[in-house]
Order: structure tokens, then C-alpha cells, then sequence
């Protein structure tokens, strides 16, 4: 079986290498026999890497300790779900199902174009096939997935407990999928500068791609965050590290160009600035695979140094070198006619969202890699922890939320003072009235009352669009309110989900600020029966409770929870567990949520007699929010991306007649704005 | 894209106060990031600073009191893996520092032999203060265990 493995990816990298020369060559020779055979080799490529998946999870299931990926992450004794989400808990196994991933979107991309974009779609195939060809040799001749032991062990050792729980199932996976699916408008982008095909057709044939792409890095962010929130028991759900900064970057960076291509498809403006946004984005993510990989910049995630290190790094070189002579060698083609007019113009408010975003994003990246160059530079390592990434990012935080709120509701090109004040007038008295509010209520901190002050005024900005439109229609076609505003949503749901996006955003953003200014600690040792309190509650501890299977030993607290009459709540038990093998010992949180705040009990510690116990016990107010914030942004986004009738066809029209009067055309493409 | 002068000067001050953003923090958050062998080289002006030092757990001497959530420890130099490449011996003495960090549980991987990273000030008397300790996460993308 595992030759089977092995010889499948050895054909996929061969066929990889076959399609961009077949691709290449048909595109150029305008041979499109030689196109529709490398399109066929990427089918096989997928299906080749299938098989290579396949033939891992089966000896997954079976406990094939012969082979040595197998022995060191699974076990006999380890559940099956944990049996097959182990194919992404090491090294070799993520890296291949990265590489499936690559080839599946690889295989749809060139089922999406096999009529359309003639001129590019070879091109951007090609790139796709160079980037597979990258990982199929890490996983042919570098970290090899199907390595056999020379001795084959009874038992596996495990995956680490800390893997061990359901979000191992949809934080990897979400992440990668939003990493990977990143490759495809790269690619288009690449060919457009390879071709020299420079209007918006790369953009609108990988839109939806961005966005899938968005979606995905969203939920691996917030998966990962909650993670951290229900697993690691330290109360927080970030802590700037490394990796965690890794997902974020991307994420960043395509929410920046997310906007910034609407300037492109209205305006014909930033062409470079999207290229570059895109292409920064594709080599974020080798970046980030880079950091995790390489234990360059030793985060808490990894000490150990791999192999992979240098050849991502020589890749992600290569890639930024070639990508950046592209830019330039078709730098004179890219200059636009057209050019900002005023500050006050939905052009600018756009730029300088996108100069907050990218902001963030280096500041970031700079924090990240300090130690890396204070080392080179000064022969220390130099770190800065969560204050440097808090003291940065703040600001500009409220900057990104300002511009939320100003972007959406002014004009394109110029605004006039009236229009102004007739958007504006009522956001600002809802910001400004919640800011009056918040401090007579004993607020004090000028950043929270900042922060919700903004938070309020771009919730008003919404409210007046929305209400705008449902004006508009039922001015139009008389209908009922709730009728109007379902019909307004999803005649315009690329503008109307956005709406929905800021929303989730802005609630998550509030979730953070609260959560970050007014969690409070209590930590306390306490004998069975004893109780003590934390904020309005009282913890009464009842005492403990032990267990133990053949898979685990476990400890379980019962902490009474009592409202502040004396009335029992709840009854929380965090638990302290004890994995046999590998022999380590694990932290089971206990969280009671609610939309104010969350109690969040941690067992820290057993006392020898067994019936002491110490805790540590965080209240943390809305932090609730920010999940739900989470939760918004992926509706509003499969808002975004719900197939739309009206859009398809002006998208099918533009293609069929795509360098005439590509102009006329975008503006169809976008009905209602943006 | 041509960018208008006046637009040059937003641009300009934006990027201006996220570069300013970045240097003011870098200069009040940063601190050390030290191997116990260069503490140990070092001490004399790392008094009272903050640093983080990676190390290993000294076997023995290990004191956790889950009543106070106090843990003792030694801390001693991670050693080197070469592969293969032949490295001067130095009869140095084995360095080692003491480890008091009170008011943190104690984390799941802490465990004698384990590398750490512990945050904290480094006394007069040569132990280390924590406020945190940090295990580092044995398997996720460690390759194997062939060294």
C-alpha cells in the first residue's frame, strides 16, 4: 500500500510538470489541443493526489505502524475521528493534504475556464501547476509521507491531547482551505502580467475565489481563537503568536484587497496596487507555512527546527523575485488615466482602508519577525510580546472602524458638504449620543468610549443605508417593510452582504474591546465546601470527582455557581485530565457564557489530600460578542457569495466580448454599486 | 494611477504615524529573548530588565505548591544537536538558574527534562522572577524523535 502511495505522488509530479509545459506551449503556439491535454493532466494530477490521500487515511485506520507518519501521531486506543483528522496533526500529512487541496481548486479552476479566458487562463494554470510542482517535490523527496521504520512498533504514540478535540476537525482544515484557495486569483493575476491582459478580467473570473478564500481564512481565524479560548485555559483567545499572527496576515491582506479591486472594476484605477495586494497575499501564506514549519521565530507552537525551512523560504524568494520583475516589465502598461479627485470621495476613503489594513498587516509582520532581525542586526534576540501588537494595532483599529462607517455612504469621485451632512447627520448623533451616554455611566477609558463611540456610528451608517434602500423599493414597487428589505438584500446581495459583514465586524470588534479592557482574575485555594466569589457570583466548591479508562484519568471539580441572592445557577465542572499515552496531563475549561460576560473556571491545581483544589477563575464581559460578531460575518458573506441571476449573465456577457468596451460593461457587473 | 501632490501628503502622514506606531512601541515592549548560557554571560547588566530565556527543566529540584500556585525550579542550558559537525569542547561549568514563579498554574507540559520559555526579571541573586512559563508543544510539527 504505501508504494501505492509513493507512486501516485511521483505520477502527480510528473503530471504536474507535463501541464505547464502542454499549457504553455498550446498558449503560445494557439494550439488548443495542447491546452485541453494539460487541463486533462491537472484531472489526473488531482485524482493521482487523491489516491496518495486515500491510501494515508486507510493506514490511519488500520494502525499500520509500519509506517513511520502513522506511528508517530496515531494509536490503537485513539478515537476514529482523531484517527482521521490525524492526517493533518504532522508534517508531512498537512503538507499533503495542503497539496490535495491545491490540486482539487487547481482541477475546478481549469473546469470553470475551459471556455472562457482563453488569453489567460493557460497562463494562470501554468502558475497553479508551478506551485503543485513545489509541493509534490516536498513530498517526494523531502518529507515524505509513506516513509516506512525499519522496526515496526506495537503501539503508536499518539497525538498530542491537545489535539485531541473537535476543533482539530475545522481549525486546520478552514485555514488551510482559505491558504490554499488564495493560490487561484494569484495565479490569474500572475497571468494577467504574463500576458500582458491587464484589465479587470483576472479580477471578476477569481472574485468569487477571493471571497471563498476570505471566507475560509475568517473561520480559520475565528476556529483558531476559539480554540485557544476553550482549550488552553489561560482565559484569552489571542496571543500574538507567531502562528497565530501567520493566519491573520493573509486574512489582512485580502480584506484590503477585497476593497481595493471595487475601485479597479469602477474606476479602472490601483491596477498595481491590486497585483501587489494579490501577490502579497499568495506569498503570506508561504510565509506563514514558513513560520510554522521552520521554528525560525521559536513561538510556543514549536522549538524544533524542520527541514522544510529553507526550501519554503527559497520558494517564497523566488516567487516574490519573479512576481516583482513582472510588475516591472509591465509597469508602463498598468499606469491608469484616471486619478483621485478629492479626499472626500469614496476612492479615497477606500485608499486609506486599504493603507490601515496593509498597515496593520506590517506592523504585524515586523512584530513577528524582530527577534529574527534584531538577532541578524544585533546579535540579540529581541522579542515583543502581545504590548507591542496591543499599542500598534489599537489606533489603527479605530482608523479601520472610522473608515467602515465614511466608506459605504459617500459619493464615488467627490462629495458635496450637504450630501454630507444628509449621510452622516444621523450616525454621528447615534456615535456621539452612545460616547455621552457610555461616560455618564462611569465609562472612563477614552479608548472604550472611543471604540464604542465609532462602533455606534458605523451601526448607524448601516441602519441609514439599509433604510434608504427599502425606501427606494417600496417607492418604487409597493411592498410591505420586511418584504422590501429581504427583496433589497437579495437583488444586491454583493453590496447588502457587506453590509452584513460590517456588522459582524463591528460587533466582534466591540467583543474584543470589552473583553480586553475589563476581564478580571480571582485565583484561590479553597478545602470542599468552601466558596469564595468573583465579580457578582459566588463559587461554591463541592468537591472532586475521579475517574479513569484505559484512555484517560480525570479529575473533575464541581463548582457550585450562586447568583448574588444566594440562588444556584449552574454547576460548573472544569477538570484536570491525565493522558496515559503519551503520559501527559491536560486542562478541561469550564465556561459558563452569556451575552454580558463569561465565567471561566480553570482546575489548577489538586491538592495532595484531594480535597483541596485551587482555581483560576476569569469574568470576562462580552466577550460572547465577538463569537457572534464571527458568526455574522460568515452569513453575510454567504450572502455575498449566493449566485446571482442579474450578476451571471452581465459576468457572461463581459467575458463573450471581453476586450470590448470592458468599461460599460463593469458597471453592469455590479448592480447598485459596489 | 497617478496620485494627486495633496493626496501624497495623507498617504504620507499615514504611513508616517504607523511607522511612528511601530518604533515607539518596539522601544517600550521589547525585551530580551536569551539562551540560559548568555544569561549566564550577560548577568551583570541584566538586572532587573525583562527577558525571556529558553532552557530545560532541571530534574530534581522541582517544587510546585498547587495551594499557592507557587513552582520552583532549575533552569539549565538546552544542548546543542549537531549533526555531526565537530564543536570545540569547552570545559565550562554547567550554568543553571532558580526559577520562582508564584500566582500561575502550572502548565500541562511542565515536566522535567522539557524545554521552556520562562518570562520574567532576573535578581540579584541570580534567580529568575517569572510571571509566565511556557512549555513548548511537543508534537504538532516536531518531525520525529531521531536525534
Amino acid at each position: 500500500m504505501p508504494q501505492l502511495g509513493n507512486l501516485a505522488l511521483a505520477i502527480a509530479l510528473i503530471l504536474a510538470v507535463y501541464s505547464i509545459v502542454a499549457n504553455i506551449y498550446g498558449a503560445r503556439r494557439n494550439s488548443p489541443d495542447f491546452v485541453v491535454s494539460a487541463r486533462h493532466a491537472l484531472w489526473a494530477m488531482c485524482a493521482m493526489v487523491t489516491i496518495a490521500m486515500l491510501v494515508l487515511w486507510s493506514a490511519l485506520l488500520r494502525s499500520d505502524f509500519s509506517l513511520e507518519y502513522v506511528a508517530s501521531y496515531s494509536s490503537t486506543t485513539l478515537p476514529t475521528v482523531y484517527k482521521i483528522t490525524s492526517l493533518w496533526g504532522g508534517q508531512q500529512g498537512s503538507l499533503m493534504f495542503w497539496t490535495w487541496l491545491l490540486s482539487i481548486f487547481t482541477s475546478i479552476a481549469a473546469f470553470q475556464n475551459r471556455r472562457r479566458n482563453p488569453e489567460i487562463a493557460p497562463y494562470a494554470l501554468a502558475v497553479l501547476a508551478g506551485v503543485a510542482i513545489f509541493f509534490l517535490m516536498m513530498l517526494n523527496f523531502v518529507t515524505r509521507p509513506f516513509d516506512l521504520l525499519a522496526t515496526v512498533p506495537a503501539e503508536g504514540s499518539d497525538l498530542n491531547p491537545l489535539l485531541q478535540n473537535y476543533w482539530m476537525a475545522i481549525h486546520p482544515p478552514s485555514l488551510y482551505t482559505g491558504y490554499v484557495s488564495a493560490t487561484v486569483p494569484f495565479a490569474f493575476g500572475a497571468a494577467a502580467l504574463i500576458t500582458g491582459k491587464l484589465d479587470d478580467g483576472w479580477i471578476r473570473s477569481t472574485r468569487r475565489w477571493a471571497i471563498f478564500s476570505w471566507f475560509f481564512l475568517t473561520l480559520g481565524n475565528m476556529f483558531g481563537a476559539r480554540w485557544a479560548y476553550e482549550v488552553l485555559g489561560w482565559g484569552g483567545y489571542w496571543a500574538w503568536d507567531p502562528v497565530e499572527n501567520a493566519a491573520f496576515m493573509p486574512w489582512l491582506v485580502m480584506t484590503a484587497y477585497l476593497h481595493s479591486v471595487m475601485i479597479q472594476e469602477r474606476k479602472d484605477m490601483l491596477k498595481v496596487w491590486n497585483l501587489s495586494l494579490i501577490g502579497l497575499a499568495f506569498g503570506l501564506t508561504l510565509f506563514g507555512t514558513f513560520i510554522t514549519r521552520s521554528g525560525v521565530i521559536s513561538s510556543v507552537h514549536s522549538f524544533t527546527q524542520s527541514g522544510l525551512g529553507p526550501y519554503f523560504l527559497s520558494f517564497l524568494i523566488t516567487v516574490t523575485l519573479g512576481y516583482s520583475a513582472l510588475l516591472i516589465f509591465r509597469s508602463k502598461q498598468l499606469r491608469s488615466p484616471a486619478e483621485f479627485e478629492s479626499y472626500l470621495s469614496r476612492e479615497a476613503a477606500f485608499l486609506f482602508n486599504n493603507l490601515m489594513l496593509v498597515g496593520i498587516a506590517f506592523a504585524v509582520f515586523w512584530g513577528t519577525i524582530f527577534p529574527v532581525l534584531s538577532e541578524a542586526v544585533r546579535g540579540v534576540k529581541i522579542t515583543v510580546g502581545p504590548p507591542f501588537f496591543n499599542r500598534v494595532n489599537g489606533p489603527l483599529a479605530l482608523g479601520l472602524v472610522f473608515l467602515m462607517g465614511v466608506g459605504p455612504l459617500i459619493a464615488w469621485r467627490r462629495t458635496t458638504t450637504s450630501n454630507l451632512v444628509r449621510s452622516f447627520a444621523a450616525p454621528v448623533v447615534i456615535g456621539v449620543t452612545t460616547g455621552i451616554v457610555a461616560r455618564a455611566e462611569g465609562l472612563r477609558i477614552w479608548y472604550v468610549l472611543t471604540a464604542f463611540s465609532l462602533a455606534a456610528f458605523v451601526m448607524g451608517t448601516v441602519l441609514v443605508e439599509f433604510r434608504r434602500g427599502v425606501n427606494a423599493r417600496r417607492h418604487m414597487v409597493s411592498e410591505p417593510r420586511a418584504k422590501a428589505l429581504v427583496n433589497l438584500v437579495a437583488k444586491n446581495n454583493r453590496r447588502y452582504g457587506g453590509y452584513i459583514i460590517h456588522v459582524g465586524v463591528i460587533v466582534a470588534f466591540v467583543g474584543i474591546v470589552g473583553s480586553s479592557f475589563f476581564r478580571t482574575e480571582v485565583k484561590k485555594s479553597v478545602h470542599a465546601g468552601e466558596s469564595f466569589s468573583i465579580g457578582s457570583y459566588t463559587l461554591r466548591f463541592q468537591g472532586l470527582e475521579q475517574s479513569d479508562t484505559p484512555h484517560l484519568e480525570s479529575a473533575t471539580a464541581l463548582v457550585e455557581v450562586l447568583r448574588p441572592d444566594g440562588r444556584e445557577i449552574t454547576v460548573m465542572t472544569p477538570a484536570k485530565l491525565f493522558f496515559k499515552r503519551p503520559q501527559q496531563p491536560a486542562t478541561k475549561v469550564a465556561i459558563r457564557s452569556t451575552p454580558l460576560s463569561d465565567l471561566y473556571v480553570v482546575l489548577a491545581g489538586i491538592g495532595d489530600d484531594g480535597q483541596t483544589a485551587t482555581f483560576e477563575v476569569f469574568l470576562t464581559p462580552l466577550v460572547f460578542w465577538l463569537w457572534a460578531g464571527g458568526l455574522m460575518m460568515v452569513l453575510g458573506t454567504v450572502v455575498v457569495m449566493w449566485p446571482n441571476v442579474r450578476e451571471r449573465a452581465a459576468i457572461a456577457t463581459a467575458l463573450s466580448r471581453q476586450s470590448t468596451g470592458a468599461r460599460e460593461l463593469a458597471d453592469l457587473g455590479a448592480p447598485g454599486g459596489d | 494611477m497617478r496620485i494627486r501632490p495633496r493626496f501624497f501628503i495623507g498617504v504620507g502622514l499615514i504611513a508616517a504615524a504607523i511607522g511612528y506606531l511601530i518604533f515607539s512601541a518596539i522601544r517600550t515592549t521589547s525585551e530580551y529573548y536569551l539562551t540560559v548560557p548568555e544569561v549566564a554571560a550577560r548577568q551583570t547588566e541584566l538586572g532587573g530588565q525583562a527577558l525571556r530565556v529558553a532552557g530545560r527543566v532541571k530534574a530534581g529540584n522541582i517544587d510546585w505548591d498547587p495551594n499557592s500556585l507557587t513552582l520552583k525550579f532549575e533552569i539549565v542550558p538546552i544542548p546543542d544537536v549537531d549533526n555531526g559537525a565537530v564543536k570545540p569542547v569547552v570545559a565550562s561549568d554547567p550554568v543553571s538558574f532558580h526559577v520562582i514563579c508564584a500566582g500561575e498554574p502550572k502548565p500541562d507540559m511542565f515536566a522535567p527534562g522539557r524545554d521552556v520559555i520562562v518570562e520574567g526579571k532576573l535578581g540579584a541573586d541570580g534567580t529568575i522572577a517569572a510571571t509566565q512559563v511556557m512549555t513548548s508543544c511537543p508534537s504538532k510539527y516536531k518531525p520525529k524523535q531521531s536525534q
